[in-house]
C-alpha cells in the first residue's frame, strides 16, 4: 500500500508506504490531516494531488463503490443503523456482495465471537441496547465482515471512557493476532499507539514526522516534537525502565 | 417498504372510490341531477316513475352545474337527468336566445340528437327561468320593477350572483349585450341558494334567481319583469342518452306520463317542502307520484 | 340526528368518496414532493426558492387556487386533486427535506464507507430512518387536506362537501352537518393512526 501524496492543505506532500498485514497508526493532534489521510484510502477523499496506490493500482482507477466494499472502515462515532439489528448490521457488507444467506449468519457469529459477544444474547439486539464499548465491538465487526484486506478505522475507541477503552484496545490486540488484515489506524492517544501498532506514522500540521517500529521511534525520536509527544506517555516510561532493565541484563 | 405500499392503497382506494368513467351495466338506468334541489327532486320523480315501472335505476344525483351533467351524459356516466330548454339551447348549444316555446324545444331537440346522440323528451308546462330579484321596499323606493330600469340603474346597484351567473352567454353577459348597461358596482358570487341571503341581510341590492325558487315567496321578493324578453324560457324536460332509450323503450312512455304534470305551481310546492320542511328529495318525489297516480 | 340515520348509506358514500379525494391529492402531492424534498435537503441554495414557492401555495385561499384551477382544467375532482397537492406541498416538501437532513451524519458517514452505492444509502439507510418524521408529515398533511376537500362541493367533486353545500343551500343545519361531522371525524381517527404509526416507527428505528 502506498500513499504518495501532496494533498491539499489539510496534508501536504505526504508519501508513505504501509506494510501489508500489519497495524499502522497515524499517531497525531487533532487536526493534523491524520484523518482526512486515513479517507483517502477508501477515496471518501479525494487527495488535490498525489495518487493512493493498493497493491500497485490506484485506486482512483476502481469503482468506489467496489473500493469501499473491500476496505473495512470504522468511525469514532460508530454509526451502527439504528433500524437494523446487531445481525443486520454485521450483515451490510456481505449482503450487499449476495453472500448466500448461510454464510452470512455463520460469519456474524464468527465475527461477534471474535469481538467478544455473544451471539446468543447479541444477534438480535438493537444498537439503542447496547452500551457504548459493545456497539463498536459490532462496529468493528461490521467492518471486517466481509474479509476485507484493508481495515481504516478512524479514531474508533475515542468516544468511550478509559477503562471501556483499555478492553476494546484488548481485543483489538485479540483479533489482529487471528487477522492477517492490513490495518490503518488513525489516533491522537500515544498509549493507544504504542500498545497497537506495529508501525507508527507520528503526524503533525499535515506533515509525517517520522514513521517507523515503535521501538525505533522510542529509542531514537527525530524530532524534538515526536521526543515531547513520546516523552508525556505512559508507556514510554514503563519502556524506559524496561530497557534499562533489559540493559543491565545485557550487560550482565 | 411500508411508505410506498401504503401509497399504493392509497391510489388503489382513490381509483375504487373516485366517480367512474365510461359505459356501465347496460341492465341499469342511471339516473342523475344537476346540484340544486329543484333538480334533485325533479330527478327522483323521474326516477321513482321507472322503478314503479319496473326498471332499475341507480342514483348519482348533485353531479354538479350544468357543464359537468353534460359531460357525465356525453360520456355514459349518467343516462338520464333533468335539464332546462333554455339552458341548453344557450349554455351548452351557444344558440341565440330564442323566444317561442317550442321553437326553443325544437331547437334543443334537433341539435342534441344530432351532436350528442341525446333525446330531449316532452317539456313541461313549468318555466323555471332566471330572473333578477330585489326586495319589495328597494323595488318601491327605487320604482324598480323591470329589466330595462335595472340596466340604468345597475352602476349603483350591487349583484349577488350565484357563480354560473357571471360567465354563462344567458346571463350577465347576454344581459349586457341585449339591454346594454348592467354594469353592476360590484358582483359577488355566492353558492346556489345563499345569494338570497346577500339580499335579505342588505349586502345586496340585486340577486338572481329563478323563477320557481321558494325564497321568493318567503323572503317577499320581487321579481323584475323580463320587458324585452331576453330569456327564453326554461321548460323541464328528461334527458335521456339514445343507447339508453333503446336498451328501455318503455322508459320513453314513463318519462313522457310525468311531464305534464311539473307545472309551476307543482314545483313551487316542492320547492318549499325542500327548503322550508326540509323534505327529503326522495320522499316528496314518492309523495308527488302517489297524489298524481292513475 | 334524523337527518343523519335516515341517510347513513349516502353519507358513507360520500365519506369514501371524500376519502379517495384525500388519498389521490396525498399521492399526487408525495409525487411532487419527495424529488423536491430530496433536492432542497441535499442543496440549501436550491431549498430556499422552493420553500418560498410553497409558501406562496399555502397561502393562497384554497377556493381562489380551486377557481384557477377549473378555469384550466374544468369542473369535477381533478381540479379538486390538484388544489389539494398544491396545499400539501408547504407543508411535505419542508418536512421531507426536514426529515433526510436530520438523519445521523455518523450512520450516513457509515453507509458510504461500507460501500452502499448512493441509491443504496437512500432506500436503505436514509429513508427508514427519516420515516418517523416522514409520518408525522403525512399525518398533518392528511389532516389539512381531509378539510379542504370540502371545497369539492363547490364543483361537482364529491365527498362530503357536497351535504355541507346542500345544507347551506336550503338552510338545513342538520344536513351540513351530516357533511362537517363525518369530515371532523375522519380528521381525529385518520390522526390518531398516523400518530400510532409514528410512534412504533419511531420505536423501530430508536
Amino acid at each position: 500500500m502506498r500513499y504518495p501524496g501532496a494533498d491539499r492543505d489539510a496534508v501536504s506532500n505526504v508519501s508513505l508506504q504501509i506494510e501489508p498485514g500489519a497495524v499502522t497508526v497515524l499517531l497525531g493532534p487533532s487536526g493534523c490531516g491524520k484523518s482526512t489521510l486515513l479517507r483517502t484510502v477508501n477515496r471518501l477523499v479525494i487527495p488535490a494531488s498525489g495518487r493512493v496506490l493498493l497493491d500497485e493500482v490506484d485506486n482512483a482507477g476502481i469503482d468506489p463503490v467496489e473500493l469501499r466494499r473491500g476496505t473495512g472502515y470504522v468511525i469514532q462515532a460508530v454509526g451502527l443503523f439504528s433500524h437494523m439489528t446487531v445481525a443486520q448490521n454485521i450483515a451490510v457488507v456481505p449482503s450487499l456482495l449476495k453472500w448466500p444467506r448461510a454464510r452470512i449468519d455463520a460469519r456474524v457469529d464468527e465475527l461477534l465471537g471474535l469481538v467478544g459477544l455473544d451471539p446468543a444474547r447479541y444477534r438480535g439486539r438493537f444498537p439503542r441496547e447496547l452500551s457504548g464499548g459493545e456497539q463498536q465491538r459490532v462496529g468493528v465487526a461490521r467492518a471486517i465482515a466481509a474479509e476485507p484486506a484493508v481495515l481504516l478505522m478512524d479514531e474508533p475507541f475515542g468516544a468511550v471512557d478509559a477503562i471501556v477503552r483499555a478492553n476494546l484496545q484488548q481485543q483489538m490486540i485479540h483479533i489482529k493476532q487471528r487477522l492477517r488484515t492490513t490495518v490503518l489506524f488513525v489516533t491522537h492517544d500515544v498509549d493507544e499507539a504504542l500498545i497497537l501498532a506495529d508501525r507508527i506514522v507520528v503526524m503533525h500540521a499535515g506533515k509525517v514526522e517520522q514513521q517507523g517500529a515503535p521501538v525505533d521511534i522510542l529509542r531514537e525520536p527525530a524530532t524534538p516534537y515526536v521526543a515531547r509527544l513520546f516523552a508525556l506517555s505512559d508507556q514510554t516510561r514503563r519502556y524506559d525502565e524496561l530497557r534499562a532493565a533489559l540493559s543491565s541484563t545485557e550487560l550482565s | 417498504m411500508t411508505l410506498t405500499r401504503k401509497r399504493s392503497l392509497a391510489l388503489i382506494g382513490a381509483a375504487l372510490t373516485l366517480p367512474s368513467c365510461g359505459g356501465g351495466d347496460r341492465n341499469v338506468l342511471k339516473a342523475g341531477s344537476k346540484n340544486f334541489g329543484e333538480n334533485i327532486i325533479v330527478a327522483e320523480i323521474y326516477a321513482a316513475a321507472l322503478e314503479r315501472a319496473g326498471l332499475h335505476v341507480e342514483r348519482r344525483m348533485n353531479l354538479g352545474s350544468t357543464q359537468i351533467a353534460t359531460e357525465a351524459m356525453v360520456r355514459g356516466d349518467i343516462d338520464l337527468y333533468p335539464e332546462y330548454t333554455g339552458t341548453g339551447l344557450i349554455d351548452v348549444l351557444h344558440h341565440t336566445p330564442v323566444r317561442s316555446a317550442s321553437e326553443v324545444y325544437a331547437i334543443v331537440k334537433r341539435e342534441y340528437a344530432r351532436r350528442y346522440g341525446i333525446t330531449w323528451l316532452a317539456p313541461s308546462p313549468v318555466n323555471d327561468s332566471q330572473a333578477l330579484a330585489v326586495t319589495a321596499s328597494l323595488a318601491e323606493k327605487m320604482q324598480l320593477r323591470t329589466l330595462s330600469r335595472c340596466a340604468v340603474l345597475a352602476s349603483g346597484l350591487s349583484l349577488a350572483a350565484i357563480p354560473e351567473f357571471v360567465s354563462r352567454a344567458d346571463a350577465l353577459p347576454g344581459l349586457q349585450r341585449f339591454y346594454g348597461g348592467f354594469h353592476f358596482k360590484s358582483v359577488r358570487t355566492y353558492a346556489i341558494g345563499l345569494q338570497y341571503d346577500a339580499l335579505t341581510r342588505g349586502d345586496a341590492d340585486v340577486a338572481t334567481a329563478f323563477t320557481t325558487d321558494s325564497q321568493i315567496d318567503t323572503d317577499h321578493l320581487v321579481l323584475l319583469s323580463d320587458d324585452k324578453h331576453f330569456w327564453p324560457p326554461y321548460n323541464i324536460a328528461p334527458l335521456v342518452r339514445n343507447t339508453a332509450l333503446r336498451a328501455h323503450p318503455q322508459a320513453q312512455a314513463v318519462l313522457n306520463r310525468i311531464s305534464p304534470l311539473l307545472t309551476d305551481a307543482a314545483v313551487r310546492r316542492f320547492n318549499e317542502a325542500y327548503n322550508l320542511a326540509h323534505a327529503d328529495p326522495a320522499q316528496i318525489a314518492q309523495q308527488f307520484l302517489k297524489e298524481h297516480a292513475h | 340526528m334524523t337527518y343523519i340515520m335516515g341517510h347513513l348509506g349516502e353519507i358513507g358514500d360520500l365519506t369514501l368518496q371524500h376519502m379517495g379525494l384525500v388519498a389521490a391529492g396525498l399521492f399526487l402531492a408525495m409525487v411532487i414532493a419527495l424529488p423536491l424534498g430530496v433536492l432542497a435537503a441535499r442543496n440549501s441554495h436550491i431549498g430556499a426558492p422552493i420553500f418560498a414557492l410553497t409558501g406562496v401555495l399555502y397561502v393562497i385561499p384554497s377556493l381562489a387556487l380551486l377557481a384557477v384551477a377549473v378555469r384550466y382544467i374544468g369542473l369535477g375532482w381533478a381540479p379538486v386533486i390538484l388544489v389539494l397537492a398544491a396545499y400539501a406541498q408547504f407543508i411535505l416538501v419542508r418536512n421531507i427535506a426536514t426529515a433526510l437532513t436530520s438523519v445521523s451524519p455518523a450512520q450516513i458517514d457509515a453507509a458510504r464507507g461500507l460501500g452502499m452505492t448512493a441509491r443504496q444509502q437512500f432506500f436503505r439507510v436514509e429513508i427508514p430512518l427519516a420515516t418517523p418524521v416522514l409520518i408525522s408529515g403525512l399525518r398533518l398533511a392528511t389532516v389539512a387536506l381531509i378539510a379542504i376537500a370540502t371545497l369539492g362541493g363547490y364543483v361537482g367533486a364529491g365527498g362530503l362537501g357536497d351535504e355541507i353545500f346542500l345544507g347551506l343551500q336550503r338552510k338545513y343545519i342538520e344536513q351540513t352537518l351530516a357533511g362537517s361531522i363525518p369530515a371532523a371525524l375522519l380528521a381525529i381517527i385518520l390522526d390518531a393512526l398516523l400518530r400510532l404509526a409514528e410512534r412504533s416507527s419511531r420505536a423501530r428505528v430508536g
